[in-house]
């Protein structure tokens, strides 16, 4: 903690100075630091008690590909270095929420376009340009959601623009602001005070503002105010680095030391114990990553003990890291069939190694993993396609919280890019059946658009929170059933709730049951079920698929 | 000017058009389990679906030879034609129209063979239109002229059962490729230009049945209008029946000839359209 004066300091030297390039920086590094911490909060602020796309964690990413950007950029120019956070935000975007939050940064800075510095009125526009281009990014914008806190967050700064011209004056008002938005958002969107949560997304926006106040304040960043949270996801791209034979374990330790701390001493006993060491060093705290060795598991911890308070402590298998990369990533044995010039290819989302077989299988050119629980980033989008020989490319994002990372995806590239809406991933196969590679593009997607209505989608998954929804009342824990992303039952058992849900869609009047049977489920349990559906409807088909795909435990398309 | 004309089996004309304008059919041959069958006279199309289920290897198909086709040019040339106009299924899927071409070479300018780039009714609606040019007395060239305005008019597409008689058939490079596909699907493909292409695909005969129907409102106005099945009758008149298509010329429901049948699966579905 920083004493009275240090912190009087502080905020003076951010009311005093200019703000310039190296200040935002430092102000959005504070706002991902805040962001991350409170990130398990945010995710839990579903609406649906599903494993659904986790909003936190999204906008952590988001926050994090914006503040890589620019890290280590010496810019001083506030307006080009808003640029470069704006950038970073677009390429890493993720899900919804961090879709729109790439497009406040956007706004933001084309508002500031290059401005040396940021002042009050500069703060006011740039706000209000997030606002618009966020806005415009939506095609129905809803409110009670992020957009709400945002344009919310923007009036208030033209308000304070009449009576101040500070700026730090000016982010204490919006991040009151920002904070009594999120507590309305629940009187906007009846489906919020429905599951008594407030928005995620907008509590995300509230975080981000906070962040940087609490940074200029002198306030900690790294505990939460609500919950004490375990360690924010590791970029992965860290864990990945090169491991060295014997080193089978990241840890990564957060303490607060007593006394100010002898680095050279510190980093000569690290280095007894493990590899590739960082040291990162916070506002009164200290981040240390380290590789060790299986044995030397708990030594970094025990030694940083007797340094101060520890706060955080998180430790990854990186062996077994990396043999699931493995697993998951390996599109590359997937027999994806070759696009040649001038045809057009079909990009989608698979959330399961079964689910990304049958795309395959049907003619996909490129496959990104990926789903409820871990939304691709726009950049991840690009990529799959990039390399593709053809201009012609079409996204099957088959889920909602995609949707945006893949219009944006569309957007960034020089290539003719459609995105079907496909919110499950029957909708998506739906579509895929219509794909022609040397098809003409605009009939394609036409069709692909209609296909998407042939399919009824259900989903069966666990509650995992009580609830009330839609009607529908549901304990923790308990299987659920959505009939097209709409909550329609809950039940004790899996078989239950597949037939209760096959009951619901009247399957009785279709022709074809495809089951994609989940990760969760075992080969018993699939058996056991789809016999049970086979003698309920006799007169349909009944296909099965191991679809592979996390949390859902079966994925049905019945048409 | 007297011109005969001369088709194969794969036109699926109604016998009562064959009569009318005295059309020459030369029918393919079908081999099943190593005997073979003219199509039409040999075996016919209910017969051929009835015991489909019990052969006991893959039938294969096969043309008439070039001396029976030179032969056929021969006999309509002695018989009083002056010339003879032979219209064949698309070259790229069969090897009718080399052994047409061939056998035309002894005759010159007598005997014109033309590259449909159809089949069944595609071909068949071709023959037909100049069939009735030349009852109203055109000559060849105008003959041809109208042959070449129907072939680009003219479009077939069809709703198969299954994929898998058509990648055995070999004649599609791309259906091999699609038949390690996971799903239970029922494909749909376009004739065009010679060619057999994917035209994407449903997974419910429902579904397919309503594509269809919808695929040919999308068309507007027609001229000619055929529904084809391959042994699939009862749903074949229903879709005619629901589409309720109005054109100046009596609408057909074609089952398939063998060799067709052979290649598509049975309870197929499909139609030939050729738009104003």
């Amino acid at each position: 903690m920083l004493s009275d004066s240090q912190i009087e300091a502080q905020q003076e030297l951010f009311s005093k100075n200019p703000i310039d390039g190296q200040v935002l920086k430092i102000l959005v590094e504070a706002a991902l630091t805040w962001l991350r911490t409170n990130q398990e909060l945010v995710n839990s602020l579903n609406v649906f008690p599903v494993p659904d796309g986790d909003t936190g964690t999204n906008m952590v990413l988001t926050m994090q590909a914006a503040y890589d950007e620019i890290s280590n950029s010496p810019e001083q120019n506030f307006g080009i270095m808003a640029h470069g956070v704006a950038n970073g935000a677009l390429m890493g975007a993720r899900g919804n929420s961090g879709v729109i939050l790439s497009q406040l940064w956007r706004g933001i800075a084309r508002a500031v376009d290059e401005d040396k510095y940021l002042d009050a009125s500069s703060l006011a526009r740039a706000l209000a340009y997030g606002r618009d281009t966020a806005y415009k990014g939506v095609v129905r914008p809803v409110e009670g959601t992020i957009l709400t806190v945002a344009k919310d967050s923007a009036a208030a700064a033209e308000e304070a623009l009449g009576e101040t011209d500070n700026v730090v004056e000016m982010l204490a008002r919006i991040v009151v602001a920002a904070d009594e938005s999120v507590q309305r958002t629940p009187d906007l969107l009846p489906v919020l005070k429905d599951a008594g949560v407030v928005d995620s997304g907008g509590m995300g926006l509230f975080y981000i503002f906070d962040g940087m106040l609490r940074h200029i304040n002198g306030l900690p960043l790294d505990t939460s105010l609500a919950t004490v949270q375990p360690l924010a996801v590791m970029s992965l791209d860290n864990a990945m680095e090169a491991i060295e034979p014997g080193q089978d374990f990241e840890v990564v330790v957060d303490f607060r030391p007593d006394n100010s701390l002898d680095l050279n001493n510190f980093y000569g006993k690290l280095e007894d114990i493990g590899t590739s060491i960082q040291v990162g060093e916070g506002d009164g705290f200290y981040r240390m990553h380290i590789h060790v060795p299986t044995e030397k598991l708990y030594d970094p911890i025990e030694y940083t003990r007797t340094l101060g308070v520890v706060t955080k402590v998180a430790i990854e298998n990186l062996i077994a890291q990396m043999e699931d990369a493995g697993e998951d990533g390996s599109d590359a044995e997937l027999p994806l069939v070759p696009v040649e010039a001038g045809q057009i290819a079909v990009v989608t989302v698979a959330p399961g190694n079964g689910i990304a077989r049958v795309f395959a299988s049907l003619g996909v050119a490129a496959i990104v993993s990926g789903g409820q629980t871990m939304n691709p980033s726009t950049q991840e989008i690009i990529q799959s396609f990039e390399n593709l020989p053809t201009n012609q490319v079409i996204i099957l994002p088959n889920n909602k919280n995609i949707y945006m990372a893949a219009k944006s995806a569309a957007e960034l590239t020089v290539k003719q890019v459609a995105v079907i809406p496909s919110r499950t991933v029957p909708q998506g196969l739906s579509a895929m059946l219509r794909m022609v590679p040397d098809g003409d593009f605009d009939n394609i997607v036409e069709e692909m658009n209609e296909a998407l209505d042939d399919v009824e989608t259900g989903e069966i998954t666990y509650a995992t929170r009580d609830v009330e929804i839609d009607g529908v009342e549901c304990n923790e824990g308990q299987y659920i059933a959505l009939s097209n992303g709409k909550l329609v039952l809950s039940a004790s058992t899996l078989e239950e709730a597949c037939q209760g849900l096959l009951e619901n869609v009247s399957a009785d009047e279709y022709e074809l049951i495809t089951l994609f049977s989940g990760s969760d489920v075992s080969g018993q349990d699939v058996i056991r079920i789809t016999d049970s559906i086979r003698a309920a409807y006799p007169e349909q088909e009944i296909e099965v698929q191991e679809g592979g795909q996390p949390h859902y435990h079966f994925i049905i398309a019945i048409e | 000017m007297n011109i005969a004309l001369v088709t194969d089996s794969t036109a699926d004309l109604p016998p009562e058009v064959v009569e009318r304008y005295r059309i020459q059919v030369v029918p393919n041959i079908i081999i099943i389990d190593g005997k073979s069958f003219e199509e039409g006279p040999g075996i016919t199309r209910r017969e051929f679906y009835k015991r489909m289920p019990t052969f006991q290897t893959y039938p294969t198909t096969s043309t008439a030879s070039v001396g029976t086709y030179q032969n056929i040019y021969e006999g309509l040339l002695q018989q009083g034609a002056e010339q003879v106009l032979s219209i064949h299924v698309s070259g790229r899927l069969s090897g009718i129209f080399n052994a047409a071409s061939t056998a035309a070479e002894a005759f010159g300018e007598r005997v014109k063979v033309v590259d449909s780039g159809q089949i069944t009714l595609g071909m068949g609606f071709q023959v037909l239109s100049a069939a009735e040019a030349i009852a109203r007395g055109a000559d060849l060239e105008t003959a041809l002229k109208i042959i070449d305005g129907v072939q680009r008019r003219v479009l077939v597409i069809a709703m198969l059962d299954t994929l898998e008689y058509v990648a055995l058939s070999g004649r599609v490079s791309w259906a091999r490729a699609r038949i390690g596909n996971l799903l239970r699907i029922k494909p749909f493909i376009k004739v065009k230009d010679g060619d057999v292409m994917r035209w994407g695909d449903v997974r419910t005969r429902r579904k397919g049945i309503e594509r269809l129907k919808e695929m040919v409102r999308d068309l507007g106005d027609l001229e000619r209008f055929a529904v084809l099945h391959s042994n699939a009758k009862t749903d074949a008149q229903r879709i005619l029946q629901e589409l309720d298509i109005k054109i100046p010329t009596t609408p057909l429901v074609v089952n398939v000839t063998t060799v067709i049948g052979l290649h598509v699966s049975p309870n197929g579905l499909g139609f030939a359209a050729v738009t104003i």
